[in-house]
């Protein structure tokens, strides 16, 4: 089990990385922590000629504090979100989040941009994050720059926008107050596995953010429509049929586990009506 | 090859190492030491679990490459740190090993859980070890070694470290450049290797098979599309992804299936069957295919039905039962190949129409990549399509 052979460069910064992924002839590919894609290498299913660690990236590694806002560079860790060691833009919500993500070993090395452009669809950060409105932010060949709402930006299993020589650089979340509320709530068969279904729920009247979200599903998360997702916190409209809504094309059946996971997730958001739950509860 | 100068076990270690070693081949082969365990090198088991400047990672996937300026230590370097002398005892009077192989990936969890959290009950130790895989003993032991040594844990000596950022290469200073090392690749580029030895075709049920139903409209007449699906060349050409090797043969045809999932991509060869029946303008297609580099192999049934759709248009009813098997089976959970069939439905859908409507240049015969796909066009036709 040992990968086919391939280069590998440590690019000093993000600019660097990117003048990389353009310059080399062969198929290249970024590894961040290496969690995800280094399974994929040792079972020799993927085989890039060429990877560009940026782990050590230093303009990737830290966060920014943009005033109403805080910038996560993409290679800032799980654990590092879960420890505290970087500011959380929400109060929390991050920390408990990170915390959950497969186990600590590969929260020690996976990153959070990582996660976005692996782009799997029962990750808790492509799901999460999307619940939270979160902007990437991409750097391409020559200096240019773009920015994209994850909404757009996860397209589809293992799937995202991200263009030829582009590279994820960064990751803007929205500085919640203390009256936003929020849930997360995921089914796993076994601590650390990835989610069979899961919900992330956000209630910002402040900002004017609410949000449902329903993930690990064959696409990227479901943001349910403004006005359903308000109709389902406030008990107007069934879970069930909220989703049905949003995939018709869903036997009802196969939704059970995505309802039970929205239901769950508002409980832990204090939705009135839902039974309270506690924020670690799966 | 490339250069590295790390520290592993308070020594000073300079190597060159291939790109692609991982740290525990490295340490185990190179280094000999061997107490570093290998058990599934994916990423699943913890066995090779040890101390990467500080914190527990999984050797197998850290590349000795990636390494540089790290401070590595492997259960070797622990044998006078007062915390882990306590976690030994434990572990011997507990019982908490018996065959012995998690055993130095279990230590250094254990470790990390006794430094990181003094507070942990059962349910948090027994939560933080689910990453390390124990065939042994049930874990009962091992949890209870913990839960002995955090009753009065002595300080841990080995703590997390942030390694210095890494040294830039002069030409990188400023401008951005590539270095010579990087300019001139050692690796030839991936080629497409020749398709493995097809398989006999598929007969009888697919057990343990994910069945899929999908309908997907056209904006042809049935008559039209039903005259279309019968040419399997053109079927063929309208399937991201597919190729047909050598002429068809009555209604088996040899071809090959190429599919991108990600940053993975197989190539099944193999054999199908494929049968109509004119009455009730349907038919099955039974496919068993082999991919020779991710040793995976796939079986599948498919039935369609063409329909009479809305507005003249047609209506392409397909059932499809799959089911994967080898490596690749592990990264194609149900719902990511659910939402890769949907992606290949939907070009199928654009190509078959755009081929009926004599834009056969318009006809994508890439196989689907993540990157393609998402191009504006072609997801907002898939959106149409699905009705979403």
């Amino acid at each position: 089990m040992k990968p086919v052979a391939f280069d590998l460069t440590t690019a000093t910064a993000a600019p660097h990385a990117v003048a990389l992924l353009s310059n080399v002839d062969i198929e290249a590919k970024i590894i961040a922590g290496g969690q995800s894609l280094g399974p994929m290498l040792n079972l020799r299913l993927a085989r890039p000629g060429h990877l560009i660690d940026v782990t050590r990236a230093k303009d990737l590694r830290g966060v920014v504090d943009e005033g109403s806002a805080l910038l996560y560079g993409a290679a800032v860790t799980h654990a590092e979100i879960e420890d505290g060691a970087v500011p959380d833009a929400t109060g929390g919500w991050l920390q408990a989040i990170a915390s959950r993500i497969a186990y600590r070993a590969v929260r020690n090395r996976g990153t959070m941009g990582g996660s976005l452009v692996h782009a799997d669809p029962a990750a808790d950060w492509v799901v999460t994050l999307t619940a939270l409105g979160a902007v990437a932010v991409i750097a391409g060949p020559g200096g240019a720059a773009r920015e994209e709402p994850l909404s757009s930006f996860i397209a589809g299993p293992f799937t995202t926008t991200l263009k030829p020589g582009e590279i994820l650089t960064g990751i803007r979340l929205a500085k919640r107050t203390a009256d936003a509320r929020w849930g997360y709530w995921k089914f796993t068969r076994k601590v650390g596995e990835f989610a069979k279904a899961s919900a992330a729920v956000l209630i910002d009247p402040g900002a004017g953010d609410t949000r449902v979200v329903v993930g690990a599903i064959e696409q990227p998360p479901i943001i349910l429509p403004a006005g359903d997702a308000e109709a389902v916190i406030a008990g107007r409209l069934p879970i069930e049929e909220a989703l049905r809504r949003a995939l018709p094309h869903r036997p009802p059946a196969s939704l059970v586990l995505h309802a039970v996971a929205v239901r769950e997730a508002l409980g832990i958001a204090g939705a009135a009506g839902f039974p309270a739950q506690d924020q670690g509860a799966a | 090859m490339n250069a590295i100068t790390l520290r592993i076990n308070d020594r000073a270690v300079s190597a060159e190492v291939e790109p692609r070693i991982h740290l525990a081949d490295f340490l185990r082969e190179d280094q000999l030491l061997t107490g570093t365990h290998i058990g599934c090198e994916h990423g699943v088991c913890g066995a090779c679990t040890l101390m990467v400047d500080g914190r527990p990672v999984r050797s197998c996937l850290t590349f000795a490459a990636g390494c540089g300026d790290a401070e590595v230590r492997t259960i070797e370097s622990f044998d006078d740190d007062p915390l882990m002398t306590r976690l030994r005892a434990a572990f011997s009077r507990h019982h908490a090993l018996q065959c012995g192989f998690c055993t130095p990936g279990m230590l250094v969890t254990s470790y990390d859980i006794v430094r990181r959290l003094p507070h942990a009950d059962e349910a948090r130790i027994r939560e933080e070890l689910s990453g390390n895989l124990c065939r042994c003993t049930g874990y009962a032991g091992i949890v209870a070694a913990i839960q002995d040594v955090l009753s009065a844990p002595p300080a841990a000596p080995v703590q997390p470290l942030t390694r210095p950022a890494p040294t830039a290469p002069a030409a990188v200073m400023g401008a951005p450049a590539v270095t010579g090392a990087t300019s001139r690749p050692s690796v030839a580029a991936p080629r497409e290797e020749a398709p493995s030895p097809a398989l006999p075709p598929l007969d009888g049920a697919i057990t343990d098979g994910v069945t899929l139903t999908r309908a997907i409209p056209l904006d042809l007449p049935p008559d039209q599309v039903w005259a279309l699906v019968q040419r399997i060349d053109a079927v063929v050409a309208c399937l991201p992804g597919a190729r047909l090797i050598g002429a068809t043969s009555g209604e088996v045809l040899d071809g090959t299936f190429t599919i991108a999932i990600g940053p993975m991509r197989a190539t099944f060869a193999g054999k199908a069957a494929v049968s109509f029946d004119a009455a009730s303008r349907s038919g099955t297609v039974r496919g068993r295919g082999g991919d020779a580099r991710s040793r995976s192999s796939a079986d599948g049934a498919m039935g369609f039905r063409v329909a009479e759709g809305v507005a003249g248009g047609s209506r392409v009813e397909v059932d499809l039962t799959y089911r994967l098997k080898g490596p690749l089976a592990q990264f194609g959970r149900p719902a990511i190949v659910s939402g890769i069939i949907d992606r290949l439905l939907a070009d199928f859908a654009a190509n078959l129409t755009a081929l009926a409507e004599g834009r056969e240049g318009a006809v994508t015969t890439e196989p689907p990549s993540g990157f393609r796909l998402v191009l504006g066009a072609l997801a907002a036709r898939f959106r149409r399509l699905l009705g979403r």
